[in-house]
Order: structure tokens, then C-alpha cells, then sequence
């Protein structure tokens, strides 16, 4: 009984294992010393993970008495993360060491906090998706607040803890308010007493409380205050880090409990998610426009895209959950090319961050300033790059819904959203002469992420890679 | 799939594999580079020709590859007699330009990246015009911009490129975006995203509720790609561009991909009012503006762009009048202004290239110069200008034929006259461009001496120039079929009458263009006062209005950003507070509240002066905070109001924990106040206090409400569960316990052990705090000012020393009931350790701390160890861990009392919650230390057994 209930959870036991024996020998060993070859490991062990877990993909099973599930869904959430969380690893090796920032807590944080979200993915109750989620979060606050001797980033890290603990209360609230009325705490449970009758008030409350919580994780306006501040304070490797596998974690488990717990009601829940969901892709499109920092850009950018990606969820269908995973998919890998991109930005052996410093990029560095340029056209949606395909999967699902309001805005939306990314082309093919240019030299692992990156927005346009079918099953589980 | 059907990809897909050709072979030299760039057109060009006949028959050739079905997307192609007439345009005029730009290029130009770029929006805009479907569409759609942009940008070292490319993007590509919302709700209307399922269906669409969103978006996007006005403005400013892009482009292909679209969708959309005002009126208005613009141009390039935006309003604004005559006619001048216009450009790249200026004000004379050029130029010209025998005035007259006939907004003049006004300014920049760059006196300042350029350069326009007088003349022979088979696809379906011949008669169309020819005339002769009048007329720039439109949303984006994301977290908590407290309400007014069911209890004097003070002191602790220890004492108040509130409501065990954490915590917080400053400065200004007061006030309504609504409603929730099993199932009377010990007992072994290493981590954080740089900013602080004078008082030292005994007994009582009456280890280790606190702070650190015998740290291990240990326990029994066992034992002397496997796990739990406690008070202590209290030794600042000592021995 408990050997089927733990089978279920191996992955996540072995990382858990991991983590700790990891910190226990780098304590014990040469610590800072070790950090690169337990960055590799941490690396190499997610990209091992991924493949175990996307090959041997089968039946939908379910562990302590159902507390955690385990389908097609989670594994493609799953999948996402711990690919993401690889990338990120490995290209911040150079960052960090150029920085002297490279501790060997980093990549253990790391592995909790990805422990974390592979728990939230599949938690099927209130009470795992509450530890899950915290254990994720925890750890985040901590690498946001890595860099101790730099006032931007303890100071990113405490604000990021502060609404984070205030959002984490707000959800504790909102799920204990939901175990109150449904009087259990198993999403399954909670379905069935929705779909006895009438909503309750007090699961009403709860949901709303529920959503404002999970918000604050995706960043959704109004709860993405702490975006801009940690994606600018944090160092450029965490920052990288928050723009990718917390973010698909964040949106799967939002679905997750949506359409799991509440699935019944897609009608209470969706209008709020819709709301959410213009108000961040408003925000983020005008909000950037004047953002000279490309990591505040990036941030707003992330608000914008959580913003089309809620789009997908606010449909309440099958479509919406499957054009949700494909645009999270496809926003990781190209946030995954952007980052290795900013991540290789310095001027005289020093970080920048400045979009100006980008000036005819495309006269120094021709092979790069292309693949950022489809990488950017890519962000922007614009067809025919990969981009496009995430944005009107979405924007077709919210049709099919009747949330055409939803659509023409996020429409609209992009089109704004677009001027900022090509603002940033425009520095790099027609910027003013000047002595801004950008150190040539870029770590061989950075270059290859970022060229694979934009590859992939290019050669996907055949067939996405295939992972319109696969999202297409994952919604089945998720949605039927 | 017949062959034709076959052909149609292999069309497509040529030019892009054709792409990869160009960068192999530029280094096998330029004619060769040339040669391979035309192979691929030249290819495509001849399968075209192949399924021609069957189009011209009237077949509609389709040809479809699933691609991503499940979007709606699918590589689709249907070639028509428009699809045919473009893709002709297209092919033809890029293996033009490819040879015009084998010469026009110079040595140092990278050219095998220009044909490469070439080659790729060539397949791009040939894509455009035969995708049957409308999302496949959209993606060339945006890689023309794509592409367009790479190839305007080519000059890298113009700096006015910069701005053009930049401009070209933001407009087409935006208006690309916006096309795609369009098209979606299109298909959506249409339920396919096949055109030729979505051309059938105009009816549905027109009737379709969505029919106006959709028409304006995908408007935006045809105005913006074809230059109309407003967004006519970027057209002139991309021609710093190579001129073969510029003919190639801005001329003859992308900015025709704007009226082909309104062209396809015609038969759909066409027939309301909405698109014949829109449309019609945006033509009518871009045809003046621009003819009126280019009359004033004095370079070249931007006098041809001009003339080209308003050539693209006048078809338009055919497209617009949704007659089938007026769409014919459309289709006729498209192919009149492709010969003419390409030529225009070409020949004035040559005049660049060879008399290095396009200034026409250093210009003139050219004809006698290089005669070959002033011919196809002049040629070309008349044709502009709609002189007869040339092809450009046979589709004038068939559009000032089309506009004498139309009514608008119940005006039978405005549109006529307005028509034959572009044409008038038609003829004048026209003549203009004939004779003060041609004609005049030979001048002696060029910047180079210009001569005909060879062949090959001249060949490409030659070859139109040689189209426009065939068309002019032999009219129906020509171009006759392609006409009517292009005009037979956009109208979908009969013809209207129409002939294609020079002579009409005498009718209305003829003498409004004679008005046209000799208006014209006088403008140009009136060219250099009016040219002065124009200059210093003002005028607005759109250039300017689209900076100031990029600047204002720049501003708005500053503004929104520095008021929103100001870095300040109260800002952001504020955002928080009040968007949950609105989602809330949202759901209060959305939920359907039940009405309440139980009944207000009637509210006795006592509990309303307990609720008043707490109110009072909750408002106090707000207003006083910032004199810490004022503030302290009203917390205090408030734990202690809330302590009664739950005995009140008859939870004597929540209350019994209620106040023994309010007091550990409020002891803690006292010393940890010793190091704090006594007083909190005051920050924020009034205005500020005020809104966060009113937030707040707002939060606590909206809890207050929340609370209310719970209270007074009967409901199922989990306690029912509890208050039944908890006897039968975990042998306690007291629930609160035998859920922390029994059901949740997990829970509660978890908690321990974090409760653990809270007060361990507050320990290590104390002990790296001490040895680090705040450690001597401790040891400067200056605590001699604050110092009660007597430091450990006699009184409050007995009395301390008198109540150990006792409140470890009640302690131990309190532990012992706990299972069945309020109590528990939990609130036992909490009032232990307050009688533990208070020996600290009467008699000193030293002193308690000599008499300690069991270490803290040890006293938390052995919790756990226990509380584990008692979990395992059921093991032996077999059953899971934590399973509680419970039985009665009868002890001589004392009555029975219940024994259960809980009362070892509770010890676990007491022994923790002290250890922990303790320890963090011992940390505490420690900055005391390090900031430099003394410890004191003795136990009492004043020992009244030394004193007896001391008068025995003084009496002795």
C-alpha cells in the first residue's frame, strides 16, 4: 500500500533525497567549492528526470488516499519544470562565478524549490498544494535574497517574502474557508459537493481567497507588485530562474484546483480569471513601454504573458487547458533564450542591464542580434515564429468560449506589447553609433541555449515539436 | 489531387528553398549570384504558366496539407484568377528587379544577402496571395513585414533608414496584429478558416453581431500595410531603402498586399454601409492627401511615394464603392499601376545612380543626357498623369466613371469632385517630374556627370515602359482575359458590363478629365509660388504626430509605472489589501447569500464593556504604536479581552491557550524591546495615514461582514465530526486536544518538530548575528541612560520565588487534565516556561542560569524523541504509527484515571514547547550580554539575610 503510494511520488522522493544529502556533503566537503559540479549534477539529474518521466508516461494514478494525483497533466507541467529548471541551472554557472555569487546552497534551493512545484502540479488536496507550495516559495525567497551584500537584492528577497507570506495566508484562509464548507480538503470531494447543488457562500469566499493567492504566484495584476522589484533586484541566474519553471508551476497548479476543485462551476471562477487575465495583459503591455532595464522589462513582459496564458484557463474548456500548457511551453523555451541572452549581456567584464547598451548589436555580433531578434518577434507573437501559435491558441480558445471581449482586447494588447520588443530590435539593427557595444565573448553553454532557443521558435512553426499533442492529452486528464 | 493541384506548394515553397541559393553562390561572383537568385522565380514563373490555362478558364486550382489541424491551421492553397493576376505581378516583377539589381548594386554591397532577403519576401508575398487559409495568410502576412524590415534596413550606414524601417514595422507589423483578431473572429463567424469556405458565406457574415469589430481590425490591417490614411506616414519615410526594394516593395507588391486583401474580401464583406463609408471615404481622403504631398516633394523617391499612397487610395476607394464595375476597374488600374509605377522607380534609381542626387531642384535637362532613361521615365509618366494611348488613362477614366455614379452621404458632388481633384494633382506632380528632371537646360553643377546607364539596368523598366503603351493601345487584346478572370474572383460571380477600349465617347468621365490635364497644367505652372505658399503653410507632420504618439504613450507608461510600482511595499500591500477586499465583494454581490438563521444573541452590559475595550484598545495600539511600550500594554489588553471573548463563547480550552501564548509572547516582546529605540519616528505625512487608515478600516469591514455572515448562519463543517468521535475515538473529553494529539496528531508531531527548530535557528542566528558586524554596533549602544535604578527588586524576587512551586504544580495539573479538560502539554510547557521567564527577570540571567539543570536543547530533542518514540509505540501493537491506544488504570490511593498512549505524546509536545521557549529567551539574553549588561551575580540587589548577618555581626 504505502510502497504504491511512494512509487508514485519517486521522482519527487529522489530529488527530495537529493537535496539533501547534497547540502550535507557540500557542508561537510569543500562547500562554495563544490557549487559547479553540484550545479551540473542538479542539472543533469532534472534532465534525467524529465526524460524518465516523459518516456514512461501511462495510466492516471493517485497516492495517499488521493492527496496526490499523478496524470498526464502533471507530467507535462512536470516535464516543463524540470527541463526550465536544467536551463537555468546551467547557464547561471558563468553569471554566478563571474559575480562571485555561486553558493552551493543555490542549486540545493533550486531542487527544493522544484521539488515544490512538482508536488503542486500534482497535489489533488488543499493540504498538499499548501505545502507544495510553500515549500516552492520558501525556497524562492531565499535565492531572490541570494546576493546578501547587494541592497537591490535583500531587498527584493524581503519584499518578495512580505506579499508572499500575506498571499500565503490569504490562500491558507481561502482553502481553510473551502474545507469548512465542502468539509473535506480532497479536490475530488470538493467537486463532488459543488456538483450536489448550489455553491455555497462560504466556498464562494473560499475560491476567491484561493484565487487571489494563486494570483499573487503568477503574477497577475494586481497581485504582481513584487514582479518588477525581484525580477530587477534578484540576480540575473534567479531572475531567469522565476521567469520559467515557477511560472508554469504556478499557472498548472491554478488549473489544477480551477477546473479539479472547481470544475463544476467554470462560470463563478472564470470571470474573475478573465479579469485577471486583461488587466495583466493591459498592465504588462503599457507598463513596459517605458522600462529601459531589460530585466524590468522582462518582468512586465512575464505580467503580460501570464495575462494571454489566464486567457487560456478563463475559457474554462478542454481547449483553453490545452492552449494554456502549449503557451506556457512555448514562453518558457523563449524566456529560456532571452534569459541566456541577458545572462551574457557586460560591458567591460561587468553585467548590464540596459536596453540601450543593445546599439547595433547586429553590426558586432550578426548571429546573435538575429536570434534575439526572433526570440523577440517570437515574445511579440508575431507570425510566423512559435510565439504566434501560443498567442492564437489561446485567443481561439477564449473565442470558442464567447469571451470575445477577452480575445479583441488581448488582441490589442499584443499589438501594444509589440512596440516594446521591437523597440528593443530596432536598438539592435538601427541604434545610433556610439561606444555602447556590448562584450563579444559569450560562454559557449549561453550561446547554445539561446541559439537552440530561437531555432526552436523557427523550426516549431512544422509542427510545435509535437507538444500540441501532447498538451491536447494533458487537458484530457485535467479536463473531461 | 490533379497535377495542378501538386504545383501550387511546390510554387510556394520555391522561393524559400531558392533563399538558401544566393549565400552558397556569391562567391562564384555577382552575375552568378543574379542568375541563381532568377532561377528559382524563373521556375515558379513557369509552373504558373502551366496552371494558368485552367485558371483563365475559370477552375479554381486547390491544393491542402494538414499542418496543425486541431488550430485550424493548414498549409492550404487555392490559386483564382486574382491569386493568378498577383502571383504573375509578384514573380514578374522580382525577376525584374533581380536583374535591376544585379547593376544597380554596387561591389561593396553584400549581394548575396540582398537576394537571400529578396528571395524570402518574394516567397512571403507569394504566399499571401494564394493561402486558401486565412491563418496561413496572416503568417505571410507578418513575414512580409518581417522581411521588409530586413530589407529596408539593408543600407545599415543610411541613418535615415533607421527611422523608416523603424516606423514601417511598428505601423504594418501592428496592424498585422491587429489583422489576426480580425480574422479570428472572421473564422469564428464562419466556422472555417478555409477562404474558400469563408467567401461563400457573406451573408452570415455580414449579418453577424461581431460583423463590425471584425471589419475594423482587419481594416487596420489592410490600411496600415497599404499606407492609407492615418497611417499613410511611414510609406515615404521606408524609401530610404535600396531603390530596387523600393520599386519591388513600395510599389509594387507589399503595399498592393493591403488592397488585394480588401480585394479577396470583397464579395464578403463589401455591400454595407459601414465598409462603403470606411473604405471609400479613407481612399477618397488618402487619394488627394497624397497627390497634394508628392506635388511638393523635391526628392524623387518621396514625390513617386507619395504618388504611390495616393495610387493606393484611389483603388481603395474603388474597392470601396462595392460596385462590381468600381472592383473591376480596381483590378484593371492594379495592373496598370504595377508597369507604370515599378518603372517610375526604377528609372529614378538610375537618375541616383548616375547623377548621384535625387534632389529634383539639382535635376533637370536629364533628357538630353542620357535619352534612354528620360524616354522609359517619360513614357511611364504620361502614363501616370492618365494621358491617352498610355494604360494609366484608360483605368482613370473607368474610375472617374465609377465616382461620377456615386452618391455619397446623399451628396451627388463629393466624391466626383474629389476624384477629379486627385486627378488634376495627379497630372501636376506628373508633368513635374517629367520636366524639371528631364526637360530644361542641361546644367553644368551635378554631383556627377549622368549618362545612360548599360543595358541590364535599363532592360527591367524599358520592358514595362514597353507594357504601358501595348496596354495603353491594344488594350482588351492584352490584358482583356486576365481582367476578366482576375475581376470574376473578386466579384465572385457575373461580370458587370465593362469595355476595355480608349474611345468612350463623349461623357462625364472624359470632360472631368480634361478638367484634370488642364488643371494640372496651370498647377505646374503656378509650381514655384505655390511650392513657397506650401512651405510656409503649416502643416501637420505625421511623422511628428506618430513621435508625439509614442512619447505620450511612453509618458502614460512612465506615469503608470512610477505610481504603481514605486518600490515602496506599503504601496504594494495597499494594491493587495484593497484588490482582494474588492474580489470579495465581487463575490458577496455575485454568491447567493443565504438568509441568516440563527438569530442575534442579546448582548449583556459585561460583554459590551469587554467589546468596547477591546475596540478601544485595538484603536489605541493604532494611534499609540509608535511609543513601543504603551503599545505593548494594550496588546496585552487586547490578548487578554480576546482570552474572555472565547470563555465567553464557551471555549475555555482555546481561551486557556489564547492567553497563556499572549503571555510568553508579550514577555518575549518586552525583551526584545530593550534593544529596540522607544519611540517609532513618524514617517508618513497625514494624507497618507488617512488613506492607509481608510484601507484599513475597509479590510476590517469587510472580515467583520465575512464573520458576521458565518455567525449567523447554520451550516455543516468538520466540528460536528470532531465533538462525535472525540471520546469514542481518541478516549479524551477535551476536543481541541484529542484533535492536536489524536486525529491530527501528524500535524501536531510536525508542528513540534518545527517548533523545534525555530527556537534552534533563533539560537544559530543569534550566535552568526554576535560574531558579525551588527555585533559591534550592539556592543556601542548606550544603555546607562535607561536603567532602573533598582535593578532586581525585592519584591518582585520573593514574589517570583513563591510562585515557582506553584505554577509548576498548576502546570503539572494542567498537563494532566489535559486530555479531558482544557489543558494539554502545550499550555503546560507555555505556563512552565512563564514561571521559568519570570525567575529571569526577577533574579537575574546569572543567577537562574546557575541553577539550570537540564539543557534547553537537550529538552527539545528529548520532546521529539518521545513524541516519536509514542508514535512508533503502536507499531508493537501493529497498527499505523500514531495510532493512539487508551485504557483506564486504578492507583491505590488515588481514583481511576485514564491512561492513554496521548499522555506520552503530550509529554513529547510539553517538553519541546519549553525547550523551545526557553531557548529563545536564552538567546534573547545573549545581545543583553553582548551589548554590554553586566551580569550580576547576586540574586537581589539588596540581600535581606546578608543584612541580619551584617547587624549580628555590627551588634557583637
Amino acid at each position: 500500500m504505502i510502497s504504491a503510494d511512494l512509487s508514485v511520488v519517486l521522482p519527487e522522493i529522489a530529488l527530495a533525497v537529493y537535496a539533501m544529502v547534497a547540502m550535507l556533503a557540500a557542508v561537510y566537503t569543500s562547500k562554495d567549492k563544490a557549487a559547479p559540479i553540484l550545479v551540473w549534477i542538479t542539472s543533469a539529474l532534472f534532465f534525467a528526470l524529465a526524460v524518465w518521466l516523459g518516456v514512461t508516461a501511462g495510466e492516471t494514478r493517485t497516492a495517499f488516499g488521493g492527496a496526490i494525483v499523478d496524470d498526464g497533466f502533471a507530467r507535462f507541467a512536470k516535464v516543463v519544470i524540470l527541463l526550465s529548471a536544467g536551463a537555468v541551472l546551467l547557464m547561471s554557472i558563468e553569471h554566478m562565478r563571474r559575480s562571485r555569487s555561486l553558493l552551493f546552497e543555490f542549486p540545493i534551493l533550486i531542487t527544493l524549490a522544484v521539488v515544490g512545484m512538482m508536488l503542486m502540479v500534482s497535489a489533488h488536496d488543499l493540504m498538499t498544494l499548501y505545502v507544495a507550495l510553500e515549500l516552492q516559495s520558501l525556497a524562492l525567497y531565499v535565492v531572490a535574497a541570494l546576493r546578501r551584500d547587494s541592497l537591490k537584492s535583500t531587498e527584493a528577497g524581503l519584499k518578495y517574502f512580505v506579499l508572499g507570506a500575506l498571499s500565503s495566508g490569504l490562500l491558507l484562509y481561502g482553502a481553510s474557508l473551502v474545507y469548512g464548507y465542502a468539509g473535506t480538503t480532497l479536490f475530488s470531494g470538493i467537486l463532488a459537493t459543488i456538483e450536489g447543488g448550489e455553491m455555497p457562500i462560504g466556498l464562494l469566499f473560499g475560491l476567491v481567497f484561493l484565487i487571489t493567492g494563486l494570483g499573487f504566484k503568477v503574477s497577475a495584476v494586481p497581485f504582481h507588485m513584487w514582479t518588477p522589484d525581484v525580477y530587477e533586484g534578484a540576480p540575473t541566474p534567479v531572475t531567469a530562474f522565476f521567469a520559467t519553471a515557477p511560472k508554469m508551476a504556478a499557472m498548472a497548479l491554478f488549473a489544477r484546483v480551477m477546473h479539479d476543485a472547481f470544475g463544476a462551476v467554470p462560470g463563478d471562477w472564470g470571470q474573475v480569471v478573465a479579469v485577471l487575465s486583461l488587466l495583466s495583459m493591459a498592465l504588462g503591455a503599457v507598463a513596459a513601454i517605458g522600462q529601459r532595464n531589460i530585466k524590468r522589462l522582462m518582468a512586465y513582459s512575464s505580467i503580460a504573458h501570464m495575462g494571454y496564458a489566464l486567457m487560456g484557463l478563463a475559457a474554462g474548456t478542454q481547449l483553453g487547458v490545452q492552449a494554456m500548457l502549449i503557451y506556457m511551453a512555448i514562453y518558457v523555451t523563449m524566456s529560456v533564450g532571452t534569459f541566456a541572452f541577458i545572462l551574457s549581456m557586460q560591458k567591460d567584464g561587468q553585467p548590464v542591464t540596459d536596453i540601450r547598451s543593445l546599439n547595433m548589436l547586429s553590426a558586432s555580433e550578426p548571429l546573435k542580434a538575429l536570434a534575439m531578434l526572433v526570440l523577440l518577434f517570437s515574445l511579440a507573437g508575431v507570425p510566423p515564429l512559435v510565439g504566434f501559435f501560443g498567442k492564437f491558441y489561446v485567443v481561439r480558445a477564449a473565442v470558442d468560449a464567447g469571451l470575445v471581449w477577452l480575445a479583441v482586447a488581448g488582441v490589442v494588447a499584443s499589438v501594444v506589447g509589440a512596440f516594446y520588443y521591437l523597440r528593443i530590435v530596432f536598438y539592435m539593427y538601427f541604434g545610433e553609433e556610439g561606444d555602447a557595444q556590448l562584450d563579444g565573448s559569450m560562454p559557449a553553454v549561453l550561446w547554445g541555449f539561446l541559439m537552440v532557443s530561437a531555432f526552436a521558435m523557427v523550426a516549431g512553426v512544422v509542427n510545435l515539436f509535437g507538444v500540441e499533442g501532447l498538451a491536447l492529452m494533458a487537458a484530457q486528464t485535467l479536463v473531461n | 489531387m490533379s497535377s495542378g493541384s501538386s504545383l501550387l506548394p511546390i510554387i510556394a515553397i520555391l522561393p524559400f528553398l531558392g533563399a538558401l541559393v544566393p549565400g552558397l553562390m556569391i562567391r562564384a561572383g555577382r552575375t552568378a549570384c543574379a542568375t541563381f537568385t532568377a532561377a528559382p522565380t524563373i521556375l515558379a514563373l513557369v509552373m504558373l504558366g502551366v496552371l494558368a490555362p485552367d485558371v483563365m478558364r475559370g477552375e479554381v486550382i486547390e491544393a491542402r496539407i494538414e499542418w496543425l489541424p486541431q488550430l485550424g491551421l493548414s498549409a492550404s492553397f487555392f490559386l483564382d484568377g486574382l491569386g493568378l493576376l498577383f502571383a504573375g505581378m509578384i514573380l514578374g516583377m522580382g525577376l525584374l528587379i533581380t536583374l535591376y539589381a544585379r547593376f544597380y548594386l554596387s561591389g561593396e554591397d553584400p549581394m548575396g544577402q540582398f537576394y537571400t532577403y529578396l528571395l524570402l519576401f518574394q516567397g512571403a508575398m507569394l504566399g499571401i496571395v494564394i493561402s486558401d487559409n486565412i491563418l496561413l495568410l496572416l503568417i505571410f502576412w507578418e513575414l512580409t513585414s518581417l522581411t521588409s524590415f530586413l530589407l529596408i534596413g539593408y543600407w545599415k550606414h543610411l541613418p535615415e533608414g533607421r527611422q523608416g524601417a523603424r516606423m514601417a514595422l511598428a505601423v504594418t507589423g501592428g496592424g498585422g496584429l491587429a489583422m489576426i483578431g480580425g480574422m479570428l473572429i472572421l473564422g469564428n463567424i464562419a466556422g472555417s478558416y478555409d477562404l474558400t469556405d469563408i467567401l461563400t458565406q457573406g451573408d452570415a457574415i455580414r449579418a453577424s453581431e461581431w460583423y463590425l469589430p471584425a471589419l475594423i481590425l482587419i481594416l487596420i490591417g489592410a490600411f496600415t500595410k497599404s499606407a492609407q490614411f492615418p497611417f499613410h506616414f511611414w510609406l515615404p519615410h521606408a524609401m530610404a531603402a535600396p531603390t530596387p526594394v523600393s520599386a519591388y516593395l513600395h510599389s509594387a507588391t507589399m503595399v498592393k498586399a493591403g488592397v488585394f486583401l480588401l480585394a479577396r474580401m470583397w464579395p464578403v464583406l463589401s455591400g454595407t454601409e459601414a465598409w462603403f463609408y470606411i473604405v471609400s471615404t479613407t481612399g477618397l481622403i488618402t487619394m488627394v492627401l497624397g497627390a497634394l504631398i508628392a506635388i511638393f516633394k523635391d526628392d524623387l523617391k518621396a514625390l513617386l511615394a507619395f504618388s504611390t499612397v495616393s495610387h493606393l487610395g484611389l483603388l481603395t476607394m474603388l474597392l470601396g464603392l462595392g460596385t462590381k464595375f468600381a472592383a473591376v476597374v480596381a483590378v484593371f488600374h492594379i495592373i496598370n499601376h504595377l508597369t507604370f509605377k515599378a518603372a517610375l522607380f526604377m528609372s529614378a534609381g538610375i537618375v541616383d545612380h548616375e547623377a548621384h542626387t535625387r534632389d529634383i531642384k539639382r535635376l533637370g535637362g536629364l533628357a538630353r543626357l542620357m535619352p534612354v532613361t528620360a524616354a522609359i521615365a517619360i513614357v511611364t509618366a504620361l502614363s501616370m498623369a492618365g494621358i491617352p494611348l498610355f494604360n494609366g488613362f484608360l483605368s482613370k477614366e473607368m474610375m472617374l466613371d465609377a465616382a461620377s455614379e456615386t452618391v455619397w452621404a446623399g451628396s451627388h458632388l463629393v466624391v466626383p469632385v474629389l476624384a477629379t481633384l486627385g486627378a488634376l494633382l495627379s497630372v501636376a506632380y506628373s508633368f513635374r517630374f517629367i520636366s524639371h528632371v528631364f526637360l530644361g537646360p542641361v546644367r553644368d553643377d551635378y554631383p556627377s556627370k549622368p549618362h545612360d546607364p548599360p543595358f541590364g539596368m535599363w532592360a527591367a523598366p524599358g520592358f514595362l515602359a514597353v507594357f504601358v503603351l501595348l496596354i495603353g493601345i491594344l488594350p482588351a487584346t492584352i490584358v482583356g482575359p486576365l481582367v476578366a478572370v482576375a475581376g470574376g474572383a473578386v466579384v465572385g460571380g457575373e461580370l458587370p458590363y465593362y469595355s476595355l477600349k480608349i474611345w468612350h465617347g463623349v461623357n462625364a468621365a472624359l470632360v472631368m478629365s480634361m478638367i484634370a490635364v488642364a488643371g494640372g497644367l496651370v498647377v505646374l505652372l503656378l509650381h514655384r509660388p505655390l511650392d513657397r505658399l506650401w512651405q510656409a503653410a503649416p502643416r501637420p507632420e505625421a511623422k511628428v504626430i506618430f513621435d508625439a504618439l509614442i512619447d505620450a504613450s511612453a509618458a502614460l507608461s512612465g506615469w503608470v509605472t512610477r505610481n504603481l510600482h514605486n518600490g515602496s511595499i506599503s504601496r504594494y500591500l495597499a494594491i493587495f489589501v484593497v484588490a482582494t477586499v474588492a474580489l470579495g465583494f465581487a463575490a458577496w454581490n455575485g454568491g447567493a447569500l443565504a438568509p441568516a438563521t440563527r438569530p442575534m444573541l442579546p448582548i449583556p452590559a459585561v460583554v459590551a464593556v469587554g467589546w468596547v475595550l477591546l475596540v478601544v484598545a485595538t484603536v489605541l495600539v493604532v494611534t499609540m504604536h509608535r511609543r513601543r511600550f504603551q503599545a505593548l500594554v494594550l496588546i496585552g489588553v487586547i490578548g487578554l479581552m480576546v482570552s474572555v471573548g472565547f470563555v465567553y463563547l464557551s471555549a475555555p480550552d482555546l481561551a486557556l491557550t489564547q492567553i497563556s501564548v499572549e503571555t510568553v509572547t508579550i514577555m518575549l516582546l518586552l525583551l526584545a524591546l530593550h534593544f529596540l529605540p522607544k519611540h517609532t519616528p513618524l514617517e508618513s505625512p497625514l494624507w497618507r495615514r488617512t488613506r492607509d487608515g481608510v484601507i484599513a478600516v475597509g479590510a476590517g469591514v469587510a472580515v467583520t461582514g465575512l464573520a458576521m455572515a458565518f455567525l449567523t448562519r447554520d451550516f455543516s463543517t468538520i466540528s460536528d465530526y470532531h465533538l462525535a468521535n472525540s471520546y469514542t475515538g481518541g478516549g479524551g473529553t477535551n476536543v481541541v486536544n484529542v484533535i492536536l494529539v489524536d486525529f491530527r496528531g501528524y500535524d501536531t508531531y510536525g508542528e513540534i518538530i518545527v517548533l523545534g527548530i525555530a527556537g534552534l535557528t533563533i539560537y544559530a542566528l543569534m550566535v552568526s548575528l554576535l560574531t558579525g558586524p551588527a555585533a559591534r554596533r550592539l556592543r556601542n549602544t548606550d544603555y546607562s541612560q535607561d536603567r532602573s535604578r533598582d535593578r532586581h527588586p525585592l519584591m518582585m524576587v520573593v514574589a517570583t520565588r513563591a510562585m515557582m512551586p506553584i505554577a509548576v504544580v498548576v502546570g503539572i495539573y494542567i498537563f494532566l487534565r489535559g486530555h479531558n479538560q482544557p489543558g494539554g502539554g502545550f499550555i503546560a510547557g507555555l505556563v512552565i516556561s512563564i514561571a521559568l521567564l519570570m525567575q529571569y527577570m526577577a533574579s537575574g540571567f546569572a543567577w537562574t542560569q546557575a541553577r539550570q539543570r537540564i539543557q534547553y536543547h537537550a529538552m527539545i530533542g528529548w520532546g521529539v524523541v518521545v513524541a516519536g518514540l509514542t508514535g512508533a509505540g503502536a507499531w508493537l501493537a501493529g497498527k499505523p504509527f500514531l495510532t493512539s491506544a487508551y485504557g483506564y488504570i486504578d492507583l491505590p490511593g488515588i481514583e481511576e484515571f485514564g491512561l492513554g498512549s496521548a499522555f506520552l505524546f503530550d509529554l513529547g509536545v510539553f517538553l519541546t514547547v519549553l525547550g523551545a521557549v526557553m531557548l529563545m529567551l536564552y538567546s534573547l539574553s545573549r545581545i543583553a550580554r553582548y551589548a554590554g549588561e553586566t551580569v550580576n551575580v547576586e540574586p537581589m540587589d539588596y540581600d535581606p539575610s546578608k543584612r541580619v548577618e551584617a547587624i549580628r555581626n555590627g551588634g557583637e
